[in-house]
């Protein structure tokens, strides 16, 4: 089939196929000449963005499914994320989201609803690696911070994690301890909608003197987002 | 299989997190897509022909597409955008709705779905893309709404 067909047609067969990709209906050789089509076509790419952003949400009507502990230990060797207190992060919620989805391939028995995660944040430094996971749980008021390899602080500094509304002081969610994995309670006003950025500060030890502001440089950062 | 899958993901998450595009999608779309693609990929590799403990499962993918207000507490967790697809699937004709839900996932093609319901494909054909139309159009209303 050839797909640069005249304009208005163009749209149309671009919209009908980007459509049948995201759904899964486009199989086979015309699947990889989308995909090859795709690759070099930036408007074609923000149609099958709106595809995915209408049909992916459907993964949340298959049931949940809580994955074992081993598959967390094996994404934390992976990563080489820090082992951190076990209890605390891998029965949590964005495992048994995403897993609603590998459910619709496979499988499954045991059935379990988990904690659903709210919000979620990559924190990142400067040269844009992903330093920090952030989570919160709005049911179990529980923020879930997990620090990769790589972050290292003086003995005499410790950092700070803020929440940075739109508008506004920065309000602190609490210090990061050295090891790879904490909790803490969430604050009421760490989920309110002006938030739009997580936040991670070196700070004196006990934290920022000015409990509305870091005193120290701003080491990570990244865009707080409602993950459902 | 699946926890092989979901350890690719996360692994292809967190290092794909900083090509993520706010803008362009929203986080849980992101990351499904991921997943839904890493699943896939591995079904097709591995040629398998996957036993899909099909009935319970489309039973209840099914039922929560025709209505997620049967199950509050599952249509609690529901997402804002989840409600909304739900609430336009829940106005197809319960066919289109069981083969558009059958594509989504099991990954199947025209001609795999005309097989597995032992219909005509032009039909399939004919009631994936009216379906799509369909949604398109309803998902657009309740966004101005």
């Amino acid at each position: 089939m050839n797909y640069r067909d005249e304009n208005g047609l163009r749209d149309v067969l671009c919209d009908k196929l980007a459509g049948e990709y995201v759904l899964g209906t486009l199989q086979g050789g015309a699947r990889r000449r989308f995909e090859r089509w795709l690759m070099d076509d930036a408007a074609l790419r923000s149609v099958v963005d709106g595809w995915r952003a209408r049909l992916t949400p459907m993964a949340e009507f298959a049931p949940a499914v809580r994955p074992r502990r081993r598959v967390w230990r094996a994404i934390e060797g992976r990563l080489r994320l820090r082992p951190g207190v076990a209890a605390f992060w891998r029965p949590l919620g964005l495992a048994a989201m995403v897993a609603t989805l590998v459910l619709a391939v496979t499988l499954v028995q045991w059935r379990s609803r988990e904690p659903a995660i709210d919000y979620v944040a990559t924190l990142s430094d400067a040269q844009a690696r992903a330093m920090l996971l952030v989570t919160a749980d709005r049911r179990h008021g529980t923020l879930d911070v997990r620090v990769a390899d790589g972050v290292d602080v003086a003995a005499d500094r410790v950092l700070q994690l803020w929440a940075v509304p739109k508008e506004g002081a920065p309000r602190s969610l609490g210090l990061l301890p050295r090891t790879g994995a904490a909790r803490f309670a969430l604050p009421p006003n760490a989920l309110s909608a002006d938030v739009a950025l997580l936040a991670v500060s070196i700070e004196p030890t006990g934290g920022s003197p000015d409990p509305d502001k870091p005193s120290g440089p701003i080491v990570y950062k990244g865009g707080w987002v409602q993950a459902m | 299989m699946a926890e092989e899958v979901l350890q690719d993901s996360f692994a292809a998450i967190w290092h794909s997190a900083r090509d993520y595009r706010p803008h362009l999608s929203a986080p849980m779309t992101w990351m499904a897509t991921i997943v839904r693609n890493k699943a896939f990929d591995v079904l097709r590799s591995a040629d398998h022909a996957v036993e899909i403990d099909g009935n319970d499962f489309d039973t209840a993918v099914l039922r929560a597409l025709e209505d997620p207000g049967l199950n509050p507490p599952d249509a609690l967790q529901l997402s804002r955008d989840a409600k909304a697809l739900a609430a336009c699937m829940a106005e197809l004709d319960s066919g289109h709705r069981q083969v558009v839900g059958m594509a989504f996932f099991h990954d199947l093609s025209h001609s795999e779905l005309a097989h597995q319901l032992a219909m005509p494909i032009g039909t399939i054909k004919t009631w994936i893309r009216r379906s799509l139309e369909r949604l398109r159009t309803c998902l657009g209303k309740q966004e101005r709404a």
